[in-house]
């Protein structure tokens, strides 16, 4: 593994996260499957990354290596500037409590026979703290529930918004510094997922969280995040500010991703420049036997011989603007 | 057969459809007085949250609620294929209307996965409907299987067809599903959810295959979702339910630049929008869709509406059309009166 840092990394003080150069492989039957390879980011205190991709690119893979849930192949993550990878039993169970994750079915993220004070509390009951219940209830509060009504019930009594809103609370009554948040909203009915982006904005601005936010939705991941990461197949193919990104995809595939969005408004859409963009055709190739060179050449309207050959590396394209391609395009 | 009688007459007239379903805790009035006209090669977008009844109404058209399970149903569904009269299906007993299943109207369903037999190569689930109804023989309903994969856009048809489901990707397996729904030509395609369970660059494949077989075969679709992006622009008319209403019915440029009632707009203000610069802090809808299970009185989104008033609390707003415009209706004393949030909208 080379050390040579990648250029789409920051040297800031304030970095709480950073991922280096993070493999996962894992083994289906003979063959291995390359989910996550060589993924580098860093996430600044206080500041929301989104991680987006269709299903398969590895999104979620990468979200669970940062836990260590399985440790990753190769690579690092450093928390805090301590590399969890080289952290194990006891040592690695203290600093995880500082990163916390919230899923997409927020039902099946519950046990049902517990009651949802109990749920909130066990972090705090494992790790033996103080005024337990202060804290719980102060939580509950936190993210709209009723901690003397909702406290006894248990978790089928609730709508998917509303246990929603209890993973949220059980995610906070550690008060990590990391929320890593893995499609929290897309199984949410449109007017109840609103809610929850919002309460998640209200939370990360009350307890000063720094959050990895996991979704497939770019207009969701657009609205909560600051800077944004766009994977496709293990790769990470774009970094950088949100508006940026967005506004001016240099990424052949982040464009595709974009011009396949319908949008709720058909007369907003009609000056965007991406509009022309060739729609995306054939399948995502096998990840246990991923392309040569770039890995999304196979589908790229722009790919040339070069990108079969060689592996295109992160270069900037503007201020805090990367992309993998050996082709961007460059828009003014 | 003459197409100008085909083209005045619509294929299918819902009027006052009302569909009550049997449950442990209850009637559930799922469909409340629901109705529209569609025609020949018109799409009707329905938009809905979970549990606004727009399933249970696309199943009930076809005639799939299981029998149990109905408790309660009345309105008429006149469904005109080809040749009129039109029929009332709600009174076609079973045996007739299964032999309007597949030859004069289909559905997609959200899942391909479960949607298929996983134990059944694609073969035998492609020809199942043509040797049933057209009455292919085997081997003409192999050509006839191997020419639908290729309409949808598989490649290699003729090997794929000895498949199994499990072999093809999710948008390969809606490929087949749609294959499947249009193997006897039907004049009604129904399509529920049809890409909630895919990628969104998959959906754009699957929304644009739809269109372009809507369009060879000049079908009336009906086009069921959640996302309003996906309507937005496929759809001529869009009708938004909520609670087992239709609460708005309009033509989709209407609908996005003069909506009415508020919840359209709710609906419309909670989505987080691509040109909306990150952190426009959303305006999310309070409290949550109602239970369908004896329903309070009164307009069903009064405790979630800001216009909420008294009267909206006590009786049910009739569904109204707006001045001058005939297919533009909407349910709500208190409609939006001018062009709401968006001023942007008719830029």
């Amino acid at each position: 593994m080379s050390d040579q840092t990648p250029c789409h990394l920051r040297d800031r003080d304030d970095i709480v996260l950073r991922v280096l150069q993070l493999s996962v492989n894992f083994a289906v039957g003979k063959q291995t499957v390359q989910a996550v390879t060589d993924v580098s980011f860093d996430v600044a205190r206080g500041e929301t990354l989104g991680l987006v991709g269709e299903s398969g690119c590895g999104k979620s893979t990468v979200g669970r290596a940062i836990m260590q849930l399985p440790p990753p192949t190769a690579g690092r993550v450093l928390f805090n500037s301590q590399d969890m990878t080289a952290l194990s039993g006891e040592a690695l169970r203290q600093t995880r409590t500082g990163l916390q994750m919230i899923f997409q079915d927020p039902i099946s993220s519950l046990n049902p026979r517990r009651r949802v004070r109990d749920i909130i509390a066990e972090g705090l009951t494992i790790w033996g703290r103080d005024n337990a219940s202060v804290r719980v209830d102060e939580v509950m509060a936190a993210v709209g529930l009723d901690a003397a009504s909702a406290g006894d019930r248990r978790p089928h009594q609730f709508s998917g918004g509303q246990c929603q809103r209890i993973c949220i609370a059980r995610s906070l009554a550690l008060d990590p510094d990391v929320l890593i948040c893995d499609e929290p909203v897309s199984a949410l009915d449109v007017s109840v997922q609103a809610q929850i982006l919002n309460l998640l904005e209200d939370m990360k601005a009350r307890y000063h969280l720094t959050m990895v936010f996991i979704a497939h939705n770019l207009a969701v991941v657009k609205n909560i995040s600051d800077r944004v990461a766009v994977m496709y197949l293990g790769k990470l193919c774009e970094i950088g500010n949100t508006d940026a990104i967005y506004a001016r995809p240099a990424h052949p595939y982040t464009r595709a991703l974009l011009a396949s969005i319908p949008d709720a408004d058909p007369l907003a859409r009609e000056q965007a420049s991406i509009d022309n963009e060739p729609i995306l055709q054939g399948e995502l190739p096998s990840p246990a036997d991923p392309p040569s060179g770039c890995r999304f050449r196979t589908r790229c309207p722009y790919a040339q011989a070069r990108c079969a050959d060689e592996v295109p590396q992160m270069q900037a394209v503007a201020d805090d603007h990367h992309v993998a391609c050996h082709f961007p395009v460059l828009t003014p | 057969m003459s197409h100008a009688q085909t083209d005045t007459q619509p294929v299918l007239q819902v009027d006052e459809l009302t569909v009550r379903l049997n449950s442990s805790q209850g009637l559930v009035h799922a469909v409340e007085g629901v109705s529209f006209a569609l025609s020949r090669g018109q799409t009707l977008g329905i938009v809905g949250e979970s549990g606004s009844g727009k399933s249970v109404m696309a199943r009930s058209l076809m005639g799939l609620l299981p029998r149990r399970a109905v408790a309660f149903s009345a309105g008429s569904v006149m469904f005109q294929a080809d040749q009129p009269p039109a029929r009332d299906l709600l009174l076609m007993p079973e045996k007739q209307r299964r032999h309007l299943r597949g030859p004069a109207m289909a559905m997609i369903f959200q899942d391909p996965m479960t949607a298929l037999n996983p134990v059944l190569r694609l073969s035998v689930q492609l020809t199942e409907s043509v040797r049933q109804h057209v009455g292919l023989d085997r081997q003409q309903a192999r050509i006839r299987a191997i020419e639908l994969l290729g309409a949808v856009g598989i490649p290699d048809a003729s090997r794929r067809i000895d498949q199994f489901p499990h072999q093809l990707s999710g948008g390969m397996r809606q490929r087949v599903v749609i294959a499947i729904a249009l193997a006897c030509n039907p004049s009604l395609l129904i399509a529920d959810e049809p890409t909630t369970a895919l990628d969104v660059t998959v959906q754009k494949q699957i929304l644009d295959l739809l269109a372009r077989l809507q369009r060879e075969h000049d079908m009336a679709m009906i086009l069921i979702t959640h996302d309003l992006g996906v309507v937005a622009s496929r759809a001529d008319h869009i009708a938004v339910m909520y609670a087992g209403r239709v609460v708005e019915y309009a033509p989709a440029k209407t609908l996005f630049t003069a909506m009415k009632h508020p919840y359209t707009e709710a609906l419309f203000n909670s989505i987080p929008r691509i040109n909306d610069p990150s952190h426009t802090r959303l305006q999310a809808i309070p409290g949550r869709p109602p239970q369908l299970v004896e329903p309070a009185p009164g307009c069903a989104f009064a405790p979630r509406c800001q216009y909420a008033q008294p009267r909206c609390w006590q009786q049910t707003p009739p569904v109204v059309a707006v001045d001058g415009e005939d297919d533009h209706r909407h349910a709500c004393f208190y409609p939006i009166s001018e062009t709401p949030a968006r001023e942007d909208a008719d830029v």
